[in-house]
């Protein structure tokens, strides 16, 4: 049953997460990217989506972020 | 496609683009792949694959939506398994909520245990937004203020990924959720790396038993109409496996308790409509997906025949297994070292003389202390065969492993 009347604001991704969270492989501390909306393991190039300001960290909803020498970073790290 | 793979495969088209020998940059592939599960046993073995958890996360979905604010099973399991939080004096800021009863812990919380941050995880998304709009709904209400003193997180993960930084979780709560993992040990085993040291793990999983009743009602059912018989409920975790898996994955001080919960309802029907309210559907990769009305109705009516009740109702058993256990920490206490006793055996018989214990003082040899097990054995043997005097009063002793008899008062 959809509960009517409350309205979930569009929340933001809750940033003090980032000190329990790591990646599901690897165990590697994330980095939030908050234009992308992403959580990035950049050792081993990978990127996890952030739906609706929740952090979705299943392998299978990883991206493949393309790691090659002298890349500069795609965004400045917003929240660390 | 696997991540694994899949990094493995576009790692090697990099390289090769950049001009790398193709044997080198397979090495680099595979090492990419061997990276995942090189993190020693945690990971696990991958063969596992009973359950579809795509499907489960999909089924689990569609529970949200069906699922009443209070469930009589979910409740009482969440709330038994809360209660242990109570017996510890110790407090627990930072605690992860593994799928299941995500929102029955939430709301049955009550600041037990101290815990101030509660991160909720579960693969289903919907779930996940379930217990995001509980937590709002507190926060527009306002109320119970032990409630929103709690401060609500969730993220979607997999308990067989857990993506959690090494010694960041004071305690991992899972009420019902870790029966449709495929990698169990491997599970725990990232739980207890997730956890700080001497932090707890508390979960509670379905038995053997559950759905007993439901089990012979569907095997005899599809043996009768389809010839053949498919998994129709999840192969469940034994009461005798569950220390087992604590004590693999590391845990020290493992408990393990067992409860069994009788539901009736009127006819196996609502059992079926219940059980998919709880998201708790089957997910056997190995499943027949076809399931004929024939078969079905069967199914009720065997159901009914074999374990009606006098009043028309069934019954349906829920043993749920309640495991416990302390991530190691030096603060515990350790088993003493082999070599290191300090009494012997021998010391022990002369100062709790076997007879010292029996009321019956006629026995002529109670004045000898010192014996050995054996002797006892025979002593106890030759009172059975002649101590019929003793029959009124067996019912009130009993015996000891040595062989000699206790009397109880």
């Amino acid at each position: 049953m959809v509960r009517g009347g409350i309205l979930v604001k569009h929340a933001a991704f809750n940033t003090s997460l980032l000190q329990y969270l790591a990646c599901p492989l690897s165990k590697d501390p994330l980095r939030y990217c908050e234009k992308s909306q992403e959580l990035v393991n950049d050792s081993l190039g990978v990127a996890y989506p952030i739906i609706d300001g929740i952090a979705c960290l299943v392998p299978s909803r990883g991206r493949l972020v393309e790691k090659l020498p002298k890349d500069p970073e795609p965004d400045p790290a917003a929240g660390r | 496609m696997t991540l694994a793979s899949e990094l493995g495969r576009s790692s090697r088209c990099c390289l090769s683009r950049v001009g790398v020998p193709v044997a080198a940059a397979q090495r680099l592939a595979t090492r990419a792949a061997g990276e995942f599960s090189a993190s020693g046993d945690e990971v696990g073995d991958k063969n596992a694959d009973v359950f579809d958890r795509e499907l489960k996360s999909k089924q689990r979905d569609r529970a949200a939506w069906f699922m009443h604010e209070s469930d009589p099973i979910l409740d009482t399991v969440t709330e038994n398994l809360l209660d242990r939080l109570e017996d510890c004096k110790r407090m627990f800021p930072t605690a992860l909520n593994l799928g299941g009863a995500l929102d029955h812990v939430q709301r049955m919380l009550h600041g037990r245990g101290g815990i101030e941050r509660l991160i909720s995880m579960d693969t289903s998304v919907d779930m996940i937004g379930r217990s995001k709009r509980l937590a709002a709904m507190d926060g527009v209400t306002g109320e119970e203020a032990k409630r929103s003193a709690l401060e609500n997180m969730q993220i979607i993960a997999d308990e067989e990924y857990l993506p959690f930084q090494a010694g960041s979780l004071d305690v991992v709560i899972s009420s019902l959720g870790l029966h449709w993992v495929n990698d169990l040990p491997g599970a725990m085993s990232q739980c207890r790396t997730a956890l700080k040291p001497d932090g707890l793990f508390l979960a509670a999983m379905f038995g053997g038993e559950t759905l007993r009743e439901l089990r012979i009602a569907c095997t005899v059912a599809q043996l009768e109409r389809e010839g053949g018989v498919s998994p129709r409920i999840s192969p469940l975790a034994q009461v005798r496996d569950a220390g087992n898996l604590l004590t693999r994955a590391g845990f020290a001080l493992p408990t393990v308790d067992v409860d069994e919960y009788t539901v009736r309802y009127p006819s196996a029907m609502e059992l079926i409509e219940h059980l998919r309210s709880m998201g708790e559907v089957n997910a056997v990769r190995q499943r027949s997906l076809v399931m004929s009305r024939d078969t079905a109705l069967a199914t009720a009516s065997i159901y009914q025949s074999m374990f009606g009740e006098s009043d028309g109702t069934i019954p349906a058993t829920f043993q749920v297994i309640y495991m416990a256990g302390w991530s190691p920490d030096i603060s515990q206490k350790q088993p003493k070292r082999r070599g290191s006793a300090t009494v012997s055996f021998q010391d022990l018989q002369t100062a709790f003389p076997p007879d010292a214990f029996s009321k019956t003082s006629d026995d002529p040899k109670s004045t000898s202390t010192t014996k050995s097990i054996t002797e006892l054995a025979s002593e106890s043997k030759e009172r059975e065969r002649t101590g019929h005097n003793e029959s009124e009063e067996t019912s009130r002793t009993t015996r000891l492993p040595s062989g000699s008899w206790f009397k109880l008062d």
